[in-house]
């Protein structure tokens, strides 16, 4: 009889990575750990090829990013806007759209924002700041509600035209930066320092934690309500969970998206506002490390929650902050803690599908 | 009546294909009991029986799809295990599936030699598949253009070519399941001649049908089954509609369960004149009119595939009503939202309770609140109040004995009967004048259907107008005033369930039997 | 105007600027037709451009630094195979981890095995060389043919030749059938798995030759994020060509002819700018413009 047509062969290395990764990913918390600890052993072998130790590295790591209260700050300072940009994808994801483009729609955010803070003057400070995030978030919110309406009306795919978007969004706002809006002396692309009305204020000094931070807490804590609590809450994750379910119960679904996407759009413009007003106190071009990218993988971490996005946030930001400080007293690139947080990712994602794929197997018994 | 296929000893070279005490469970549910099937070489064999009856399941062994659990196969008199399709490819067995395996870019000849593709070098030899085809064409008049894209060409050619693919892969047994489904009558037409020259040249045709005019026209010898077991096998010429239809639903005593004789009341479901797309072009529903009223249970009645679900969506808003009229409780939601059509007093049971009827990812309370979701106990303004919704869910918990780990775990822990009836007690608590309940008991135990029916008598006597569709002629007699069938995308027959027999409905469902006045919409009987 | 805009020299740097877009197009083609949604092209790139530099710098010899930037993108693709298909983890979050990971540790490399702050440029590094034909040079506006590099040239026999793989050989047909109808694969026996392994090692490969020609024959040097979201614009070649060679070339020669006018325009007083926006916004209104079309052709259930 014919040899059964399921055998694959498989290189030894294949063996070896997928007993490795059958480790990986055999229970949930052992697979956690076992997905860090691999993360660790890559980073520390980045670690040897520079020539240093990788426990000294790692220690250091950790106390430049909680070891006093100065790093401490810096910390959080650092996982602001991951912190927006974390909450604007999980708006996206629990309506069950992708929105790639959080990374545009932060520049487009803190564009709006800066124009704001720069040609208004003699305004109350508070209003002055809210009035700022205001704009920035219409800003952010109505480009992402474009690519929105693409898809509920012709279904043309988000994750293409969210990502198209970026650039788009990315070009534009350099473009006014280079031109109408530089001032004379500006050795780059930027615009006119803000009044001081619209300047976010500072905590500490020697770090750039400021009020943004309080805003980003409030706006998770909005969040949380939002999806606890209320009822277009409820109707939007609906969506998310199983799109024909909500049509069916009679849920405006395509209204639900739309609505989902502004929403992401504006808090991914609060991102770059909040950076604008509060620690560059102008825009910049190229002002943004991947802001927006890296809130996809906080989302994702976080599994949409509310407190998990502020959680790996802040992990992020200790990442990068701490990496900073390694940078400066060993001679470790801080691009270090880029490659543990996507590798991270990798291994810990590769985890949630299995789980996925295993429980699917076990079935929902109807 | 049932009559045991006497099998000789020796099975020599007269079958293509014996298959024998085949048994096949699924869990608890046993979908081949024993069965008997034997297909002489160079006939038409048809497979016929009702939804669940087991047709699928045997055609399913014998592709290599599944294992039976007992049982044995000959092909061509030989004693053979198919742990695949590949390995039923080798022995000469191809199978035409409901739902084409056709790359649509590609060409006639590109999918017809796929898999086995004729070089040229490192090339295609683009020359060479287009030969094939052609010779395979002519060979087996099946007329076909090499060179057409499949994605240009109409549904009836679009089977040649999966037939061509099987007889490339040198198949003469062939396996046809419910192939006209997606035919007009003149490609039915095609078809058949088709399969008839087929057989003229050897080859061996079996097609799973529920159609006695395919029967009729094409076969040669007829098995049928019924509940997972063979009830007989007969030639053509033994064959009538009335040995057919009782040999495929059987002849039982009907237990109706007992209901109050209710006055007519008002109409609660109107539809009119009503027609709905199908796959590619055709029509699934091809002028439907009826009426449901209040306290009363209308089953529509029928094999699936025949319209039903498909009506069941536009009645639903979930698809196009092409032509007619839909009204709920005197309010025209003809292509309305499903928002609309709620409001104006529809509560629907889908037949699908995991892809519609729940959020298997969300919690009970989730899953029951929504579609009252914004009315007032469960909503305070903006906020959604929790302690009123689960109150709420914990009460249809336990009028409904829905057996979970209370209301706040996710919809996809319960097993499939609980699910349902969380389904149904969300619908029922509506107070909805208007309930369409599909396939209400699909894929669920006795002691829940039993439970589900109650509460859909309990409906009915409070003057809720019911829409059952089953599939199942237990739950049709014992649950419907009224039963109408459906057909072909046509209501062909309306009865009152206490003036009918299943022998009756039988003779609807499989196309022998249509109703003038049915067919016109009127009120029958 | 136009003259400033449109000559030969605007034409000969479009077609130098577009051949990284269209070696990385062209692999995103290989994972397209296989019914992959590939965003990591950046990613793939850039890893093919820090291989190809330090290959040439440890060999001074351009033809090993190729083979590096090939065979490191391989590997690359690779693991994106691995983690898409094996591992099953969503293809988004492979391309956005990958795009970001190849970022990070390209830099870190950079920074400690060269020890230096932005870039590495040295002699030592060899250039792919510009390959000049003799008799194209007197043919007038043809011209431009002539004096592009081995790559460029290289670019455009993959062309053909990735069009006959696709078109006209079995491997074609699988890899086609895999991204529009799966399940034939499997009726007919043939490993869907493998199939897309392939295209992924591909694309890789493609996408590694593409960040050599970026390292190598452009600017001799590797800057720190050398590929500058080029990745995206090829992904969006891909898209804008729906996976066809012929048409992905087409697509990415508009898209170096709009880059090649960016600095022409800002002779004539408008911002590069705005060029630079229009491969991404002209991608954005033909995905709307085939979404619109195939929407019609479909039975609308509304869902």
């Amino acid at each position: 009889m014919t040899a059964p047509a399921s055998a694959q062969p498989s290189a030894p290395v294949m063996r070896l990575l997928r007993r490795l990764y059958g480790l990986a990913t055999s229970r949930e918390s052992v697979s956690v750990l076992v997905s860090v600890l691999l993360t660790l052993v890559v980073g520390g072998v980045l670690v040897v090829i520079n020539g240093d130790n990788p426990f000294v590295v790692y220690r250091s790591l950790f106390v430049h990013a909680f070891g006093s209260m100065q790093n401490l700050t810096n910390t959080l300072a650092a996982a602001t806007p991951l912190i927006f940009t974390g909450l604007a994808v999980g708006i996206s994801f629990r309506a069950g759209v992708w929105n790639i483009g959080a990374e545009g729609q932060l520049y487009l955010g803190a564009m709006g924002g800066a124009i704001v803070g720069v040609y208004l003057t003699n305004l109350w400070a508070p209003m002055h700041i809210a009035l700022s995030l205001a704009v920035a978030m219409v800003c952010g919110g109505l480009w992402a509600w474009i690519m929105g309406f693409l898809k509920t009306k012709w279904n043309v795919d988000e994750v293409v035209t969210t990502m198209m978007g970026n650039y788009i969004a990315i070009h534009f706002t350099s473009y006014l930066a280079n031109y109408p809006l530089k001032p004379p002396k500006a050795p780059i692309g930027s615009t006119d320092y803000v009044q001081e009305s619209a300047q976010l204020p500072q905590f500490v000094p020697y770090s750039t934690l400021n009020a943004g931070f309080v805003i980003a807490i409030a706006t998770a804590v909005v969040y949380w309500i939002f999806y606890r609590y209320t009822t277009t809450g409820y109707q939007m994750r609906t969506v998310g969970y199983n799109r024909l379910f909500a049509r069916y119960a009679g849920m405006p679904s395509g209204r639900m998206i739309l609505w989902a996407m502004f929403g992401s759009g504006a808090l991914a413009g609060l991102a770059g506002c909040v950076e604008v007003l509060g620690v560059q106190y102008r825009f910049v071009q190229d002002m943004s490390p991947n802001y927006g990218f890296d809130g996809i993988l906080v989302a994702l971490l976080a599994m949409n929650s509310g407190p998990g996005i502020v959680l790996v946030a802040i992990l992020f930001g200790a990442l990068r902050s701490g990496g900073l400080g390694v940078e400066r007293m060993t001679n470790v690139p801080s691009e270090l803690s880029i490659v543990l947080t996507s590798v991270l990712i990798l291994l810990v994602s590769s985890r949630y599908a299995l789980v996925k794929l295993f429980r699917k197997e076990r079935g929902t018994r109807a | 009546m049932t009559r045991q296929e006497s099998v000789p000893v020796n099975a020599g070279s007269d079958y293509a294909v014996e298959m024998r005490n085949i048994s096949k469970s699924f869990g608890d549910v046993k979908a081949n009991e024993d069965v008997h099937l034997a297909v002489r070489k160079g006939s038409i064999h048809c497979l016929i029986g009702e939804n669940g009856a087991g047709k699928s399941t045997l055609m399913s062994i014998l592709y290599g799809i599944i294992q039976p659990d007992a049982g044995e196969i000959y092909v061509n008199g030989r004693r053979c295990v198919i742990r695949n399709p590949r390995e039923a490819n080798a022995l000469g067995i191809g199978m035409v599936h409901q739902h084409f395996q056709l790359v649509d870019s590609f060409t006639v000849a590109e999918n017809v030699v796929f898999g086995k593709e004729p070089r040229k070098g490192w090339l295609t030899d683009r020359r060479k598949a287009a030969e094939i085809t052609r010779k395979l064409s002519e060979e087996y008049g099946l007329k076909v253009d090499p060179a057409a894209k499949i994605a240009d060409l109409p549904v009836g050619i679009r089977q040649r070519v999966e037939l061509l693919k099987a007889l490339h892969k040198g198949s003469d047994i062939l396996i046809l399941d419910e192939p006209t489904a997606v035919l007009t009558p003149q490609e039915t037409k095609e078809l058949f001649a088709t399969l008839r020259n087929l057989v003229a040249g050897g080859k061996t045709v079996i097609l799973i049908t529920h159609k006695m005019e395919e029967v009729m026209s094409v076969s040669d010898r007829v098995t049928v089954l019924r509940r997972g077991k063979t009830v007989g096998t007969m030639e053509r010429s033994e064959c009538d509609e009335h040995k057919l239809s009782l040999m495929m639903v059987g002849r039982q005593v009907e237990a109706h369960l007992p209901k109050p004789e209710m006055p007519q009341g008002k109409a609660v479901l109107e539809v009119s004149g009503v027609k709905v797309g199908g796959a590619q072009g055709t029509l699934s529903v091809r002028g439907v009119s009826f009426t449901v009223r209040e306290g009363e249970i209308v089953t529509i009645a029928g094999v699936e595939g025949n319209g039903q679900s498909e009506l069941v969506e536009a009645l639903t808003g979930l698809r196009p009503v092409l032509e007619g009229r839909v009204s709920v409780g005197g309010r025209d939601v003809t292509n309305q939202s499903p928002a609309a059509i709620r409001r104006a007093g529809l509560a629907h049971v889908p037949s699908d309770r995991i892809a519609m009827g729940l959020s298997v990812g969300q919690s009970l309370e989730e899953n029951a609140v929504a579609g009252h979701h914004r009315m007032r106990p469960f909503r305070r303004g903006w906020l959604m109040n929790h302690r009123e919704i689960r109150k709420f869910t914990e009460s249809l918990i336990g009028q409904f004995d829905v057996r979970c780990g209370g209301s706040s775990v996710a919809a996809g822990t319960l097993s499939g009967g609980n699910m349902q009836k969380l389904v149904i007690a969300r619908e029922m608590s509506y107070g909805a004048r208007f309930l369409l309940a599909s396939l209400p008991t699909r894929g669920i135990d006795i002691g829940a259907s039993e439970l589900v029916h109650k509460h859909l008598i309990e409906a009915r006597n409070a003057g809720t107008g019911i829409l059952v569709v089953s599939t199942d002629l237990d739950e049709v007699f014992r649950i419907s005033d009224r039963i109408l069938v459906m057909y072909n995308g046509e209501v062909v027959g309306e009865f009152r369930a206490d003036a009918t027999t299943r022998e009756e409905l039988g003779l609807y469902m499989i196309g022998a039997r249509r109703q003038q006045e049915a067919i016109a919409g009127g009120e029958a009987i | 105007m136009l003259e400033t805009l449109f000559n030969l020299h605007t034409l000969e740097a479009a077609f130098r600027i577009a051949t990284p877009l269209l070696l990385a197009a062209l692999g995103g083609s290989l994972t397209h037709k296989a019914g992959i949604f590939n965003i990591g092209l950046e990613g793939m790139m850039l890893i093919g451009a820090f291989s190809a530099v330090s290959f040439s710098y440890a060999t001074n010899s351009w033809v090993v630094g190729l083979l590096g930037g090939l065979l490191f993108g391989l590997l690359t693709g690779l693991l994106f195979g691995l983690f898409t298909i094996d591992f099953r983890t969503d293809v988004i979050i492979i391309g956005t981890a990958l795009n970001l990971l190849a970022l990070g540790a390209t830099t870190y490399l950079l920074r400690a095995i060269f020890q230096v702050r932005a870039g590495l440029s040295s002699p030592r590094i060899d250039a792919i060389p510009d390959v000049h034909i003799p008799f194209l040079e007197h043919l007038g506006f043809l011209k431009v043919l002539s004096g592009q590099s081995v790559l460029t040239y290289g670019g455009w026999i993959l062309i053909v030749l990735l069009h006959v793989v696709i078109f006209r050989t079995p491997f074609g047909m699988h890899l086609r059938a895999a991204g529009e109808h799966p399940e034939v694969l499997a009726a007919a026996g043939i490993s869907l798995r493998r199939v897309r392994y392939a295209a992924a090692a591909g694309c890789g490969a493609l996408c590694g030759l593409s960040g050599a020609h970026l390292a190598l024959g452009y600017l001799n040097q590797f800057v720190i994020n050398i590929t500058g979201g080029q990745g995206f614009i090829a992904l969006a070649a891909v898209l804008f060509g729906q996976g066809n060679p012929v048409s992905v070339f087409l697509v990415t020669l508009l898209f170096g002819l709009a880059d090649g006018i960016s600095s022409n325009l800002q002779v004539l007083g408008v911002s590069g700018y705005f060029s630079l926006m229009v491969p991404y916004i002209l991608t954005i209104v033909m995905l709307t413009i085939f979404a619109i079309r195939s929407g019609r052709k479909k039975s609308a259930i509304r869902a």
